[in-house]
């Protein structure tokens, strides 16, 4: 394993370890989707149309998204609250790629929100659990939370670098819901906000992650969503490497790495 | 011990400027000089110290040094390495310790957190146990070191701080205010593991609010007051500056302003600092004539205020007095 390599599972496990026991991100993988997916299911489940799958993955990426949504703009800001940014900074490593381990662990620890969508669906309302096509249903699992945990490493420097941007980045997390079909389908939205959603990362997960769970898309569909999920995750990571980079040398100039 | 040979480190007319906002609805942007024109020298395997009071430059010049901050202009180099141009180099050589708690990740135990912070150095895998426990040994952690360190007092978490910027073995150490806030036996702990380090070659850059401890560690020290150098050489060298002084302490109760502007204007008197000590007062009175002040200070001060008299000869802290004028 190569030095880069180990230094990132080290930060995802150190990671892992302080999340699993934060309040505020068991809120985000674990509580709001509970309650997103309990009442979803619940409002919908005497339709003639509904597809228990479709809250289930609409559920689960609700409760990545989430996590990562408030994770990543954070990230960099906890470091500082607990006095380590100063010390990541000044050591040899990569501070982008332990921002990267961090923001990887807190992606595993985020599909719990997964687990429990289909808790919900399965023993709350008794719905079987039945994946139409479980290898690709894997592999868009794959691109997604790669593609989610890029949109978290886009929102750690955004929210350091203009702090107004920050609070607003938490604002955006119901309307990107929305925008993404994660809570509806975007069929319902006017057509003028389907050029958003089509560069939304969220939106890519889930046409991939609802057409490999229900069968409904085919080979030449599911690599089309995969390739955006590649782009879109991509663009994101490509601008977040290069704003990390205006993160440091600001706070090398301004001298805003620590509290006092 | 004094092993000064090829530069360690060297600042030239470093200047640091920081922006300061002040007002709500009409902003003003000013400009502080944290530091104006610093130059120094420190040798290889020196212990050197850098005193000031709060403001004058320390932990900037130490931050320059630790290359988290540009410096405005001048240059600043460590191992002939730049702090700006060779940053990443300069990380590899260094490690640095903050005063005070923060810095650790208090949900890992005191072995977790060595561990990551020896892989953010690049300590090879295979070395990292042995290194590890090493260290846990040297600062006395080693059978907590499972515990979480939230459950740390102040005096373990700065201990397992000097451990976590051993790991690399760096070449050049920096204190910042690396006893702040530990009892004395916690600091006196501290101070031993520094000599220690000092002895095994180290080279040490200090900063220090306690005098005593600068005398007691430092080969060399620097005295910096609003970002420059104002005295520099061996704790010896520094007392020599009042070696001419003697210091009478006096134990004043209620004693005002007025009092000691009086005191101050007394032709004998060189310098004078007063202390709070809860109800109590010290005055500090630096003089050339001790014995013949005590009376004349004595009949300055109302009956029925003043308690102890004392006098004694001039230390590093009152050198350092009469260099900054002011104490904190």
């Amino acid at each position: 394993m190569t030095a880069a390599l180990r230094l990132a599972v080290q930060s995802a496990w150190v990671d892992f370890q302080e999340v699993a026991v934060n309040g505020f991100l068991l809120f985000g993988a674990v509580w709001q989707p509970f309650f997103i997916g309990v009442t979803t299911m619940y409002m919908l489940r005497h339709r003639a149309d509904f597809d228990p799958m479709y809250v289930i993955v609409g559920t689960a990426l609700s409760g990545i998204f989430s996590t990562l949504l408030f994770a990543g703009s954070g990230a960099i800001s906890h470091e500082r609250w607990i006095g380590t940014l100063e010390l990541l900074v000044a050591s040899p490593a990569s501070f982008f790629l332990v921002i990267g381990g961090r923001l990887a662990g807190t992606t595993v620890f985020s599909l719990l929100s997964l687990l429990l969508a289909y808790g919900i669906a399965a023993l709350l309302f008794g719905y079987p659990i039945a994946i139409a096509e479980p290898g690709w249903f894997a592999i868009s699992l794959l691109f997604a939370v790669a593609a989610l945990w890029a949109t978290g490493m886009f929102f750690a420097p955004l929210a350091i670098l203009w702090r107004a941007v920050g609070h607003f980045l938490l604002g955006l997390e119901y309307p990107i819901f929305a925008l993404s079909g994660l809570l509806f389908p975007i069929l319902l939205l006017p057509g003028w906000t389907a050029p958003i959603s089509n560069i939304l990362p969220p939106y890519w997960a889930a046409v991939a992650m609802h057409g490999a769970a229900r069968g409904d898309l085919d080979l030449p569909g599911l690599l089309r969503a995969w390739f955006f999920l590649f782009l879109t995750g991509g663009a994101l990571l490509l601008i977040a490497k290069w704003l990390f980079e205006r993160v440091l040398t600001r706070a090398r100039r301004a001298g805003t790495l620590a509290l006092s | 011990m004094l092993r000064r040979s090829v530069g360690a480190i060297e600042l030239r007319d470093v200047r640091r400027l920081f922006r300061a906002t002040t007002g709500t609805l009409r902003r003003h942007t000013k400009e502080i000089v944290a530091l104006d024109g610093l130059s120094l020298d420190v040798g290889e395997g020196e212990l050197f110290g850098i005193l000031g009071p709060n403001g004058a430059g320390k932990t900037t010049t130490i931050k320059v040094l630790t290359t988290l901050l540009i410096p405005t202009s001048g240059t600043a180099t460590v191992m002939g390495l730049d702090v700006v141009r060779d940053a990443k180099e300069v990380r590899r050589k260094i490690g640095f310790v903050f005063g005070g708690e923060r810095g650790l990740y208090y949900r890992l135990s005191g072995r977790d957190n060595l561990r990551y912070f020896a892989e953010l150095y690049a300590v090879p895998p295979r070395e990292i146990r042995s290194r590890v426990e090493e260290l846990l040994d040297l600062v006395d952690l080693r059978p907590r070191g499972d515990e979480r360190v939230e459950g740390y007092s102040r005096g373990m978490k700065q201990r397992l701080h000097l451990a976590r910027t051993l790991l690399h073995r760096p070449r050049v150490l920096f204190l910042d205010e690396p006893t702040i806030g530990l009892d004395p036996i916690g600091a006196r702990e501290l101070r031993r593991i520094v000599r220690q380090l000092h002895e095994g070659g180290a080279t040490i850059v200090l900063t220090t609010h306690y005098l005593f401890e600068a005398d007691e560690l430092c080969d060399r020290i620097a005295v910096i007051d609003k970002g420059r150098a104002v005295a520099l050489g061996t704790p010896a060298d520094l007392k020599s500056n009042v070696s001419d002084l003697s210091v009478v302490e006096l134990e004043v109760f209620g004693i005002d302003a007025g009092t000691v502007e009086r005191l101050r204007a007394l032709d004998f008197v060189d310098s004078i600092v007063v202390e709070q000590r809860e109800l109590r007062q010290v005055l500090r009175v630096q003089t050339r004539i001790a014995e013949r002040a005590v009376a004349p200070l004595i009949a300055a001060v109302a009956a029925g205020q003043v308690g102890r008299v004392a006098v004694r000869e001039a230390t590093l802290e009152d050198a350092y007095v009469r260099l900054v004028g002011r104490v904190e």
